[in-house]
């Protein structure tokens, strides 16, 4: 057991726990993000993207003692209001199913699009290819990559 | 199909009539007064907020846009002043289906939902009438008021709904004309959108209860086998393990870790130790299974006719050119992305539950019976799925977290880990069927013999060995589906089955039993029309005339619309223009079709190239055509298209489940690999309209994938895989 200052969201949180423990089950058990989620357990299915620094990382594989200093971002705090262009894009273009899989989704996606005019399909191919979507929702996750990095850039 | 007709036609009945109890409910609170339940679906509070009850579960499939949109449309509230609820098994939901399977959210609810909309709009509008001393037929409903249209007054839902609740209820409610619809047939988002993308949207997993623990469980390897003993020392070292539990009443028997935290079960798990009882399925292994049932095909004993037509044998002999195949299917997961869980709280005389499940009503009346507890005393909370795909129709882990809860005196949540779910599941069995066809002088085709053997599904209490006896032909009852529905008028057809159980548990994965007869059927039509040297989508037309009516028991099937779906999906792929090519590629168009349960007609196309020195597959295009009715929303159909073909694909190019030493081999994704965003091809939905009443359509979109790739490969390079998944491998040998 040890303790950690953990930054989730512009919080800190005060995290008395095993350092080994990881980030994912910190924020779905002690604080309550669960809008983080578990899929596989190993970095291959992608469900529990979130930002660190700025860049997305699996956070089943990255446990608490890697924490201190850095700050995370989850889907929970990538906007005040549901409104970052990935979030409108996959509202617009109606991707969700089941939608388990699509915070993971966004959070590299937002990522993805971060200060870029236009993505190609191949660098969607590169960033989202190691996610999974059972329900297939691939076309439409596509297609609302696009829109928000077109509205993402709009002046 | 027996039992979704079955399931059908019960619904139907317990619908029929409404429940019209005036009752205040109170699953939630809040400070204002429910003054109008009409039935069990609507309840209108003095705020003007207007309940919907969900009938079933929504796991990707959109009853929770679906089914509000057939209440909507008859009630005229607006999308903004309403609510939706989960229907909880018991209460006002008796005899009223929640169960969610077999493509029939829509079939099952479209006249219920329509009638409990227009009971509630006609005593509200009758309220109006009776407040204004106007004639009700004055008056009309918009948008959740009563307008009276001469005196231009207008009166909210909410204000009437007091004075609606002493209405006569309506015996037989106009229900509007189809012509008239404002959203049935409009193409609408889905009402979780939101929810979804803030990750404000709950699954299964994100319930979190007060006093709450979590526990994982290690379940034995080996079907059949048990717990002999375990040593939790070390487990219980671990910090914030609170309990080491045997649990006896899952798929498999094993022993539950619970701790403070998920990490904390986990940990604890890893250095638990058990002993096992491996049982008699130590050795079990899934090729040597395919051999049995190699053997079982050539020895032919236990077969069963479910179709026969004219004379097969007969006609096969006296063909002019005789082919004949055999095509294989292994066992697949379903490996939804959010893995089996359960959180139970059982208290002395009542036990609540919170659960993804297809299936309320059976967590609820198992965990009633484990507990001893009459089923009024087990209440269901039905959150969202993340995913279903079949493997939710099962409450194993219903019944673990149940055990478990009574065990620990606390409520628990049960976590399946990944490789739990993948190795202990209820899988799609494995299959083997094997085509004879014979062609006329003239190239024509004239006998067709399928012979199937496989699992039949015992899980679903599908036909007895005592009720296979007495099985009617060309009933549904007939297994497996695919073949005994075969769509093609063939002159002479006899197809038939033999069951084939192995230890492997196995059940319902999305479209059941379609997918091997479908990659079978569809896969040898091409063969026999490459065999009679005439164009795939040629061969298939000439066996399907317009107005040509299939008789199967209860159910019709209509070889004109099955035809005219092929012809839409051919004319939209362009499939006699020539394929773009290339010096490094292969390409080719493949194309197959399928009726699923008589009612939903579907053809796809596929694109696929192969490369010429590595022999990589890639999928760049699936056309796909429909005629399934009345289609509800039109952007749900769309999307149900693009996942089907999705989760067909996984398991053409990827997917299957190895046993080997009475196990699952593969855990994770990384094993069993699925579609993921860059092996996506684009994929076109085209709808035939219709006035017919709605079909399914969350399965349909499976079956026919597999073989319009096989097609398209064999159209690419010359080499026909009649084993999935088809693999580059496989091209290269």
């Amino acid at each position: 057991m040890a303790n950690f200052a953990l930054n989730v969201n512009g919080v800190t949180h005060h995290v008395a726990a095993d350092p080994e423990m990881p980030l994912l089950w910190v924020l779905r058990d002690f604080l309550q993000l669960t809008g983080t989620k578990y899929g596989c357990g190993m970095g291959v299915c992608g469900a529990c993207t979130v930002h660190e620094n700025g860049t997305p990382v699996r956070s089943c594989q990255t446990t608490l003692k890697q924490t201190p200093g850095k700050q995370y971002v989850t889907i929970e705090g990538l906007s005040r209001n549901g409104d970052h262009p990935c979030q409108k894009a996959w509202v617009e273009e109606d991707v969700s199913q089941c939608g388990y899989c699509q915070a993971g989704m966004i959070m590299q996606a937002a990522a993805l699009i971060r200060g870029k005019q236009n993505v190609t399909d191949q660098e969607i191919d590169a960033a989202l290819s190691d996610h999974v979507c059972r329900c297939g929702t691939y076309t439409r996750m596509r297609r609302a990559i696009h829109l928000a990095a077109r509205e993402a850039s709009r002046p | 199909m027996s039992s979704r007709r079955a399931f059908l036609k019960q619904s139907t009945l317990a619908s029929a009539g409404l429940f019209l109890a005036i009752e205040v409910p109170r699953t939630f609170a809040t400070s204002t007064t429910t003054l109008f339940e009409p039935n069990a679906y609507i309840s209108i509070t003095s705020d003007n907020i207007v309940r919907l009850w969900i009938t079933r579960s929504e796991m990707g499939q959109g009853v929770r846009t679906t089914l509000p949109m057939m209440l909507l449309e008859e009630l005229d509230a607006d999308w903004s002043q309403i609510r939706l609820e989960q229907a909880m098994p018991g209460g006002k939901f008796k005899g009223i289906r929640l169960r969610t399977s077999g493509s029939g959210s829509t079939v099952g609810t479209y006249s219920a939902l329509r009638k409990a909309g227009a009971t509630a709009r006609k005593m509200l509008i009758s309220a109006a009438a009776q407040k204004w001393k106007v004639s009700p037929a004055s008056c009309r409903a918009q948008k959740g008021s009563v307008h009276h249209t001469a005196t231009g007054r207008k009166m909210s839902y909410g204000a009437l709904a007091e004075l609606a609740a002493q209405q006569p209820v309506p015996d037989k409610p106009l229900l509007k004309d189809r012509k008239t619809y404002k959203l049935i047939g409009t193409p609408t988002k889905r009402s979780d959108n939101e929810a979804i993308v803030t990750g404000r949207a709950k699954f299964g997993l994100d319930t979190r209860v007060d006093g709450m623990l979590y526990a994982v469980m290690e379940r034995c390897p080996y079907f059949g086998g048990n717990v002999a003993s375990f040593d939790a020392s070390k487990t219980k070292a671990v910090p914030g393990v609170r309990h080491v539990v045997a649990i006896e009443s899952g798929l498999a028997p094993g022993v539950a870790v619970v701790g403070d935290h998920t990490w904390a079960a986990m940990r604890g798990r890893e250095v638990l130790h058990v002993e096992w009882n491996p049982g008699p399925n130590r050795a079990f292994d899934s090729e040597h299974f395919f051999n049995e049932m190699n053997v079982a095909m050539d020895r032919a004993e236990g077969a069963y006719l479910v179709r026969n037509a004219g004379d097969a044998p007969a006609a096969l002999a006296s063909a002019t050119k005789r082919l004949e195949a055999t095509y294989r299917f292994p066992f697949q997961a379903h490996a939804p992305l959010e893995t089996m869980n359960c959180v139970a709280d059982v208290r002395e005389h009542s036990c609540e539950i919170w659960v993804p499940t297809q299936a309320p009503e059976a967590a609820q009346a198992e965990s009633a019976k484990l507990l001893g507890f009459s089923p009024d005393a087990v209440k269901v909370h039905v959150t969202l799925l993340g995913g279903g795909f079949g493997r939710r129709l099962e409450v194993d882990y219903v019944r673990e977290a149940v055990e478990l809860s009574r065990a620990i005196g606390k409520p628990v949540q049960l976590v399946w880990t990944r490789s739990d779910d993948m190795k202990f599941g209820f899988f799609h069995p494995n299959d083997v069927q094997h085509i004879s066809g014979g062609l006329d002088t003239q190239g024509r085709p004239i006998a067709w013999m399928q012979r199937s053997v496989g699992s039949d599904l015992s899980t679903l209490g599908l036909p007895t060995e005592e009720a296979r006896k007495n099985l009617k032909l060309y009933s549904d009852d007939g297994l497996p589906w695919g073949s005994f529905d075969n769509p093609y008028n063939f002159p002479n057809l006899k197809a038939d089955f033999i069951p084939l159980n192995s230890p492997v548990p196995t059940g319902p994965w999305r479209a059941v039993f379609y997918p091997p007869t479908v990659f079978a059927r569809e896969s040898f039509l091409d063969e026999l029309a490459h065999a009679s040297e005439q164009d795939p989508l040629e061969f298939r037309l000439q066996l399907l005339a317009p107005g040509d009516v299939l008789s199967l028991g209860d159910a019709r099937m209509d070889r004109g619309r099955l035809k005219a779906v092929l012809e839409l999906a051919a004319e939209k792929a362009g499939w006699k223009t020539p394929l773009p090519g290339s010096a490094d590629r292969a390409w080719g168009r493949g194309i197959a079709c399928n009726v699923y349960d008589s009612d939903c007609y579907i053809a796809q196309v596929a694109e696929v190239s192969v490369g010429k020195k590595e022999r990589d597959i890639r999928v760049h295009r699936v056309v796909c055509a429909v005629d399934c009715g009345l289609v509800v929303n039109p952007a749900g159909l769309e999307g149900q298209s693009e996942s089907g073909i999705i989760w067909g694909l996984s398991a053409t190019l990827h997917g299957k489940i190895d046993f080997k030493n009475g196990t699952a081999v593969q855990e994770n994704y990384n094993d069993f690999d699925v579609i993921r965003m860059n092996e996506s091809p684009k994929v076109e939905t085209y709808i035939v309209p219709s006035d017919r009443d709605p079909g399914g359509f969350g399965e349909t979109a499976v079956p026919p994938i597999a073989p319009a790739v096989a097609n398209a490969i064999f159209a690419a390079v010359g080499k026909r895989v009649r084993d999935l998944p088809i693999t580059p491998e496989k091209l290269r040998a």
